[in-house]
């Protein structure tokens, strides 16, 4: 196809073909560095590279035939764009009476959460007590989906002694190991990450927040600090064994404390658990320990997918 | 008088922080190397972000809310020249091409 001179092509081009004359002034600077026998080698291999780009720039050509594509990527991302902001701009604002005006669900739940589950924050009562089979269900298939890949990506046993060779030679390698930057860095942000993430689970019943969104910082906390300093500090106080009892013992707890809760109100009898003034910490019956067990689970979740994808193990 | 100030002062920032993410998204789309296009990526997590924030506490007045947006300035200004150094390291330790005397030791 012959080279189009317009805006559109040349801004393509731009971007495309951009920093080839830097890649060469660096690969000379580079170049320089080495001492003189190593230089033929790099030669060789610049000049390798140099074909390189002009294959690799024929399907780019022709690529460049099919410009509708970006064009169509440029407008329906623009259109999506628009449409997020038209959207954000007609919410409500913040703690207006007006919010009420959507729908007579809204507008039960607006009305009656504070005074039926003992939520200040209403989203925390929907899903943990109106809807808290749903959030059974969502914690059961983060478990469900942790065991899949335990299943598939586990290299336990003597079977995958090669395996785990391996991957731990991978390790090595890529991983950042002993690096002092991030030791510092994981040092000051690594309690700092645990306390909050911790503060929004069991700040979840009165302020924005709750299990999930405390559960992934806390998974985040766990898997910065193991970065920084590796499998052996990480070991001691978070194990495989770790792993299984607490995720299984907070969905079990979960299960039984929504069980009893169901079967009570199924029956109109008394729970004998007590709402707590609202505002405070302690309050709101069940949902502090269910948004901890909630925010556990996924925090091992977290923790356990990086680690399965990372090594193959705990 | 002052509203207007505040509000000139306003429109700057958040101009100059959308110009400097804009830089940064150009950048990252027109280098080819991955040590270049890290340079435009991290400008965006500092500076434009630093403005942009700026911004926002000046719109919204000083109160409680400054002092978040503020932290997290901190936070983003601690973690992201701690990814463009691991990402660089990886660079070093991975691209054969540039790095060679490096990544010689290693064969998969």
């Amino acid at each position: 196809m012959k080279k189009k001179n317009d805006a559109f092509s040349r801004l393509l081009d731009w971007l495309e073909n951009g920093d080839q004359a830097l890649d060469t002034e660096m690969e000379e600077s580079l170049s320089d560095a080495f001492p003189a026998e190593q230089k033929s080698k790099r030669k060789k291999k610049a000049e390798k590279r140099k074909t390189v780009p002009k294959n690799a720039s024929a399907p780019r050509r022709a690529y460049a035939d099919t410009w509708w594509y970006r064009a169509c990527a440029v407008l329906i991302c623009l259109s999506l764009i628009g449409l997020l902001l038209f959207t954000a701009l007609r919410l409500p604002e913040f703690g207006t009476a007006d919010t009420l005006i959507d729908s007579e669900l809204t507008e039960f739940y607006v009305k009656n959460t504070l005074e039926e589950t003992g939520a200040v924050n209403i989203v925390t009562g929907i899903i943990l007590d109106y809807r808290g089979f749903d959030t059974l269900g969502e914690s059961h298939v983060l478990f469900i989906a942790v065991c899949t890949v335990l299943l598939m990506l586990s290299v336990r046993g003597e079977k995958n002694e090669a395996l785990r060779l391996k991957a731990s030679e991978y390790e090595r390698h890529f991983e950042p190991g002993d690096d002092l930057i991030l030791r510092s860095a994981a040092r000051i942000l690594t309690p700092l990450t645990l306390v909050f993430g911790l503060y929004i689970i069991f700040n979840g019943h009165l302020s924005p927040g709750g299990g999930f969104s405390g559960g992934a910082i806390l998974g985040a906390g766990l898997i910065l600090y193991q970065n920084a300093f590796g499998y052996e500090k990480t070991e001691r106080f978070f194990t495989y064994k770790t792993f299984r009892w607490v995720s299984v013992c907070a969905l079990l707890f979960y299960s039984a404390a929504k069980g009893y809760h169901f079967f009570t109100g199924a029956n109109h009898m008394e729970n004998g658990i007590s709402a707590g003034a609202a505002g405070n910490i302690l309050s709101a019956g069940l949902l502090l320990p269910l948004n901890f067990a909630v925010g556990c689970v996924v925090a091992c979740t977290m923790y356990a997918l990086y680690t399965m994808f990372r090594k193959g193990e705990f | 008088m002052l509203e207007y100030l505040r509000l000139g002062l306003f429109a700057l920032l958040l101009l100059s922080g959308l110009i400097i993410q804009l830089t940064a998204i150009f950048g990252v789309n027109r280098f080819r190397f991955a040590v270049n296009r890290m340079h435009p990526a991290g400008m965006a997590d500092t500076l434009g972000l630093l403005l942009m924030a700026l911004a926002a506490v000046v719109y919204s007045g000083f109160d409680w809310i400054t002092l978040k947006i503020l932290l997290v300035v901190a936070l983003f200004w601690i973690t992201s020249p701690v990814c463009s150094h691991l990402i660089g390291r990886l660079v070093r330790e991975t691209d054969e091409e540039h790095f060679e005397a490096e990544a010689k030791e290693w064969k998969p």
